[in-house]
């Protein structure tokens, strides 16, 4: 079975997100950039099933020359080969990533194409759904579960407190969430291997699509608020209280 | 600062994410239990620790001296008693590649580098491990084997290992003494017998066993490069890795123990204030970090030397003697920080103090340390530049 898994890079993002003076990108000087864990666990996820079945699993990333540190990490978690769809910086929309990565599905030939739900960053849900209907293939997202086998895929995921389970034959384009498995730690070994493997690149076009991004905004959060209920055990009764309001007691 | 690469730099963070994460909070019900770490083990074997030190064709991830040693104070700052798990195997691993014939290397190199063949090295006998040229086990030759008696005591990891790396004497009458003395690589069978199980103050988990060898053959070949009589050469080149392995230990203990102090002393309050705000409190806090990390550059200086395949017992040994030292009084302190609660079981601190002895004790006493360095001294005609 060959996969390939799509990843992007996205800045680190843990406590406050800063946006840079001239409001077009998030402020990553003091956190970095990673790829989102849904995308992590879809790489996990294409180890697991060539384990399983044998195969190759193929990492992309469309995005500038440093998205390599990104594949470098995929590599180190099991991917065995890269692709850099490289850009010059301009953020492609949606659906021109996803004719762009339709380009080297078709030319290299893949059984399944794992992708992460959403981007952490511009968080489109679209990819998967255009990369899809561009190559005539099924497609799942938001998939939890899944099962493989050499002739298709069960997928599953939660949609409103109900499960839902799609059979579906391959080729195939599947979308996953966090929690389908644990990604392994990168093995020592790989993280060297990583290093030293070549990175396949291509240059797709950019092309202009309906939205464009104006400015960045962080929203302004409702300012969170503490009540101190007393000190020592003086505040017990009233903790108390709190707590059976609650419903936690 | 460091001096590692951006892939030793990620490695080093995969064993603290691992140490974090799955490491320190097994650690102390393990420890209290004396039970094997086998899933850890497991997991350490995937990571690859077990091949650090194994060079390529046979291994796949040979790191920097420097690189080993910090993987093995995180591992050591998460519970010595894994790092402890893969120290006598590195030894072993490095005996094998440099001196090991390409039979050898061929046999164990690729499946310890992944951890399943495991090592353990064989040198102290009940009757003394300091002078190691007086021991007795010996190793007869008799047609196309070698014939070994003789007990060895001590040997961590005996239990589990598939090789033991065994220095004996081939020529019992050789002078001087050490040109009798060889290295065999004796694999599990009949006539060599784990006989005991050693129970000891800390280093719980991991075993350390008797081993009593009773006309054990082991076919010539497995004599350690093939020619008698220089085993004792060879193993004082792998003690040079291992006393750099040991002190790397010690660091961890310190780390973890001057870590766990900090965090208790900002939130440990008396007379009205966190104890950090009191003066003798604060002093320990700055002394205990002042020494970790005058003994971290030392044990760096010497994986450097190391590497530069320069002769670096004067540096293993002064690396060994500080951070072994350091790692006790740190783990004195952090104790003293920590009041009642640093000597209660519930805590990791006791575990620290019951631990860092062995690095003064083990791969040489610090006493034989200080030997080697003044010997060295001597004949270096000084520290060196
Ligand atoms: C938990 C544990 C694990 C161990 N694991 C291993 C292992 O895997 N493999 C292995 O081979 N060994 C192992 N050892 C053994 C360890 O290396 C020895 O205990 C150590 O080398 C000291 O030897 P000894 O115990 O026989 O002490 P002795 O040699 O009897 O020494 C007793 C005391 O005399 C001092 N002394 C001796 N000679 C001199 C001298 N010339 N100058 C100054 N002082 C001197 C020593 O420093 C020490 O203080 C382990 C020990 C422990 C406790």
């Amino acid at each position: 079975m060959d996969i390939l898994v799509c990843v992007k890079r996205v800045p680190t993002v843990g406590g406050k997100i800063a946006v840079t003076p001239d409001g077009q990108e998030v402020d990553t000087r003091m956190s970095g950039f990673t790829i989102s864990p849904h995308e992590e666990c879809a790489v996990e996820e294409a180890v697991q099933i060539t384990e399983r079945l044998g195969g190759t699993v193929s990492v992309l990333t469309l995005g500038p020359e440093a998205a390599i540190d990104q594949l470098r990490d995929a590599l180190a978690l099991g991917a065995g080969r890269a692709v850099l769809l490289e850009t010059d910086g301009r953020e492609f929309g949606p659906a021109a990533t996803a004719a762009a990565i339709a380009a080297e599905v078709r030319s290299h030939g893949y059984d399944l194409v794992l992708l992460g739900n959403e981007a952490s960053d511009t968080g489109d849900y679209q990819v998967g759904i255009r990369l899809a209907h561009a190559l005539g293939w099924p497609v799942a997202t938001g998939i939890k579960n899944l099962t493989t086998s050499a002739d298709g895929a069960v997928a599953r995921r939660e949609y409103r407190g109900t499960e839902e389970s799609y059979e579906l034959p391959l080729p195939a384009v599947i979308t996953v969430k966090e929690g389908i498995n644990l990604p392994r730690y990168p093995s020592l070994p790989g993280r060297l291997r990583a290093k030293r493997a070549p990175v396949e690149r291509s240059a797709p076009a950019w092309q202009p699509e309906g939205l464009r991004k104006q400015a960045l905004r962080v929203p302004a959060v409702a300012g969170h608020q503490a009540v101190i209920l007393g000190r020592g055990v003086d505040a017990v009764p009233e903790l108390l209280r709190v707590l059976g309001e609650l419903g936690v007691l | 600062m460091s001096e590692l690469s951006t892939e030793e730099q990620a490695i080093v963070a995969t064993v603290a994410g691992f140490v974090d994460r799955d490491v320190r909070p097994v650690a102390r019900d393990l420890e209290h239990a004396d039970s094997y770490p086998g899933e850890l083990i497991d997991q350490m074997k995937r990571l690859g620790v077990f091949g650090l030190a194994i060079p390529e064709p046979y291994g796949a991830a040979a790191v920097s001296t420097p690189c080993f040693v910090q993987v093995t104070e995180q591992l050591a700052r998460g519970w010595m008693s894994l790092a402890g798990a893969m120290g006598g195997h590195t030894v072993v691993a490095t005996l094998i590649g440099e001196f090991g014939t390409e039979r050898q290397k061929q046999r164990y190199l690729p499946r310890m580098a992944t951890g399943e063949v495991r090592a353990a090295m064989a040198l102290t006998e009940p009757g003394g491990g300091s002078d190691l040229q007086a021991m007795t086990t010996t190793a007869r030759r008799d047609g196309g084997d070698y014939v070994v008696n003789g007990t060895k005591t001590w040997i961590t990891n005996a239990r589990r290992s598939q090789l033991v790396a065994l220095l004996c004497k081939t020529d019992p009458a050789a002078r001087p003494r050490h040109a009798g003395i060889s290295i065999v690589l004796a694999e599990p069978g009949d006539g060599l017998r784990v006989s005991r199980d050693l129970p000891k103050l800390g280093y719980k988990g991991v075993e350390s066993c008797e081993l009593s060898f009773d006309d054990y053959r082991a076919p010539a070949e497995s004599l350690l490069g093939g020619t008698e009589g220089r085993g004792f050469a060879q193993m004082m080149k792998g003690l040079e890795i291992g006393r750099i392995q040991v002190a790397a230990r010690a660091l961890g203990v310190a780390r973890a123990a001057l870590d766990d102090a900090l965090r208790y002393a900002q939130q440990r309050e008396a007379f009205g204030k966190p104890i950090w705000k009191h003066q003798s409190v604060g002093a320990y806090l700055a002394d205990m970090a002042t020494s970790y990390t005058a003994a971290r550059q030392l044990v760096l200086h010497a994986a450097r030397r190391y590497d530069s395949g320069r002769r670096c017992d004067l540096e293993a040994g002064m690396a060994k003697l500080f951070a072994s030292e350091t790692a006790m009084q740190v783990a004195l302190n952090a104790m003293r920080i920590h009041g009642g609660y640093g000597y209660s079981t519930e805590f990791d601190v006791e575990r620290y103090f019951r631990d860092a002895p062995l690095m003064i004790v083990g791969e040489g006493t610090n006493e034989i340390q200080r030997n080697i360095i003044t010997s060295q001294l001597v004949a270096r005609g000084g520290v060196g530049s």
